[in-house]
């Protein structure tokens, strides 16, 4: 990219103004400004996000669904306010549909035990070789508890999915569900939605995708890649931890038994039995994360006025800028080369172990992610027993990607 | 390097030097007994061999895929416990952990100092918290292999 295009860039996205709005980014690490590189595990929160929950808590905090009272109305209208705009932001068909839980993993616990309630002992269940263990440990567990099988769709050396072997995988008709991740955690690698979803429903699978990377750096929309399923985290959304959310097809969600049993998630209730509430409240019981429910609803809202093209653009610019200062440090081995990488770069360096380059990096204000990224089965598969990992944020600049690379050549002159 | 004194003082050059070049690494041909240490959060993963002779350890040997802090631990602690008996290696791991953590009871007064002796370089690791596992990786090893010897 030439100097001017670089400049045009910034103009059109305006990075300063966007980190003004990061109360965290004023803050210093070991006496220096901090560099933050880890969004991909967890993002961090600007000042909307932090002010409506604070907002919420002060003003009109009750609990919703229950109270026959002002406050408990204020409180469900603004949680209920944010189901609406969390099915316009992954372009659901319906509000029902949007089921709030914890963050993905128990998102995906939750289709992997309803869902699996409807499989029986000789179907099967396909995962990939680039899985979180969030995508991957429910399975297990699903396996070992209905006698199913699961089945794992190999990558290739680059680190894309192999399509050919997923859809040899799902040849004999006995797959159920393909539970894939829209974006790898480790390699950055975007997978073909829209094909996969083809792919499964072509074998008569229903098909699950883990957007916990995806959603937080291109637009989601469900019914244009065919998904049945769909899970994403506020927390990597700019958003507040604990608050996560299921899409699914009301008519699989309608099928499924509920996940937990308790409040808000019944009609009526007797000592000998209790039937259902309709959906979305079938899915949640229990009193929600309210606070953390609006404060995924400011996330979506800061999201939506930056404009999710203008976040997809910087990112791509500036992982093509990292992929090139990083291919200038010695030693250094970028992981993987997908078709399609979104912003999350993995990396080894030669005699220098990613725990210590994080450690290293760390002293400089420089936050990375360092290990097997939850992902073990993953670093095993690329002959690997960790990473380095940069991620990147809205808030990301070239100037943060530069302080890694020149800190980078630093480490490797130490060590070797 | 632009980093601040601690992490000089962290990656000691014997740190760094003996990561690079371990001397006690690789395997002893008649091992008494052998323990390992894994780190599922990073991956490493320390194979630790005794042998016994006389009461005392006579040899150490390990084989260690980790970071630097974890390889120059392995064979640091190799070089430290070598000629000693089972019981005394246990306190030195036992102050080796509290040194780790700052527990001031255990601190270099002149007895610890011998006692611990050149793993008094991985005190630094009391400001990098997250990193003491990479240390103890070695002695959880060390110390599996000593439960299966009865001396």
């Amino acid at each position: 990219m030439s100097a001017d295009q670089v400049i045009k860039t910034h103009a059109a996205f305006n990075s300063q103004h966007i980190r003004e709005q990061f109360p965290i980014l004023k803050e210093t690490v070991h006496g220096r400004p901090l560099v933050f590189l880890d969004s991909g595990a967890s993002a961090q929160k600007p000042a909307s996000v932090i002010d409506s929950m604070v907002h919420t808590m002060r003003t009109q905090y009750a609990n919703v669904h229950r109270g026959l009272h002002w406050m408990s109305e204020r409180a469900t209208e603004a949680c209920e306010a944010v189901r609406d705009q969390v099915a316009a932001f992954l372009n659901a068909p319906s509000r029902d549909e949007i089921i709030f839980t914890k963050n993905s993993t128990e998102a995906i616990n939750l289709v992997a035990y309803s869902f699996g309630a409807l499989l029986k002992p000789g179907q099967a269940v396909v995962i990939s070789e680039m899985e979180h263990h969030a995508n991957l440990v429910p399975w297990q567990l699903l396996r070992d508890r209905a006698g199913i099988e699961l089945r794992v769709a190999p990558i290739t050396d680059d680190g894309d999915l192999n399509l050919t072997a997923l859809q040899a995988l799902l040849a004999d008709g006995k797959v159920a569900l393909v539970a894939i991740t829209h974006m790898s955690n480790v390699l950055g690698t975007v997978t073909p939605a829209k094909q996969i979803a083809d792919i499964a429903h072509a074998a008569g699978a229903q098909v699950l995708f883990d957007g916990s990377q995806f959603a937080v750096h291109r637009k989601t929309d469900v019914q244009d890649i065919g998904a049945d399923f769909y899970v994403f985290t506020g927390h990597k959304l700019y958003g507040p931890t604990g608050i996560g959310v299921l899409w699914g097809r009301s008519e699989l969600l309608n099928a499924m038994p509920p996940f937990m049993g308790g409040g808000d998630m019944i009609s009526t209730v007797s000592f000998e039995r209790s039937e259902w509430a309709a959906l979305p409240y079938k899915f949640e019981a229990g009193t929600p994360a309210i606070v953390e429910i609006v404060g995924l609803g400011a996330a979506i809202s800061w999201v939506e006025a930056i404009g999710m093209e203008a976040i997809t653009a910087h990112e791509a610019q500036l992982t093509g800028y990292a992929l090139k200062r990083l291919a200038d440090v010695p030693g250094l081995r970028v992981i993987g080369k997908p078709k399609d990488r979104g912003g999350v770069i993995s990396f080894v360096m030669d005699d220098v172990h990613p725990h210590d380059m994080a450690t290293l990096l760390d002293r400089n204000g420089i936050a990375i992610r360092a290990g097997h990224h939850c992902a073990e089965p993953l670093i095993r598969r690329l002959g690997l027993t960790a990473t380095a990992r940069a991620s990147f944020g809205v808030y990301t600049t070239e100037e943060d990607i530069d302080a890694l690379a020149d800190t980078l050549i630093k480490i490797r002159d130490f060590f070797v | 390097m632009t980093h601040t004194g601690d992490v000089a003082a962290l990656y000691d050059e014997l740190i760094v030097g003996r990561s690079r070049q371990p001397q006690f690494n690789g395997h002893l041909e008649n091992p008494q007994a052998t323990g390992e240490g894994r780190n599922p959060l990073c991956g490493d993963k320390t194979r630790v061999e005794i042998g016994i002779e006389e009461y005392h350890i006579s040899a150490v040997r390990h084989v260690t895929r980790g970071c630097a802090i974890c390889l120059a631990a392995a064979d640091l602690m190799a070089e430290r416990v070598t000629g000693l008996k089972k019981a005394e290696a246990l306190t030195v791991a036992q102050k080796f952990s509290a040194m780790l953590v700052g527990d001031e009871s255990h601190s270099s007064s002149g007895m610890e100092e011998t006692e611990l002796g050149i793993l008094t370089i991985f005190s630094p690791l009391q400001s990098h918290r997250a990193r003491i596992r990479c240390a103890e990786l070695p002695w959880v090893a060390l110390k599996e292999a000593l439960s299966h010897v009865d001396i």
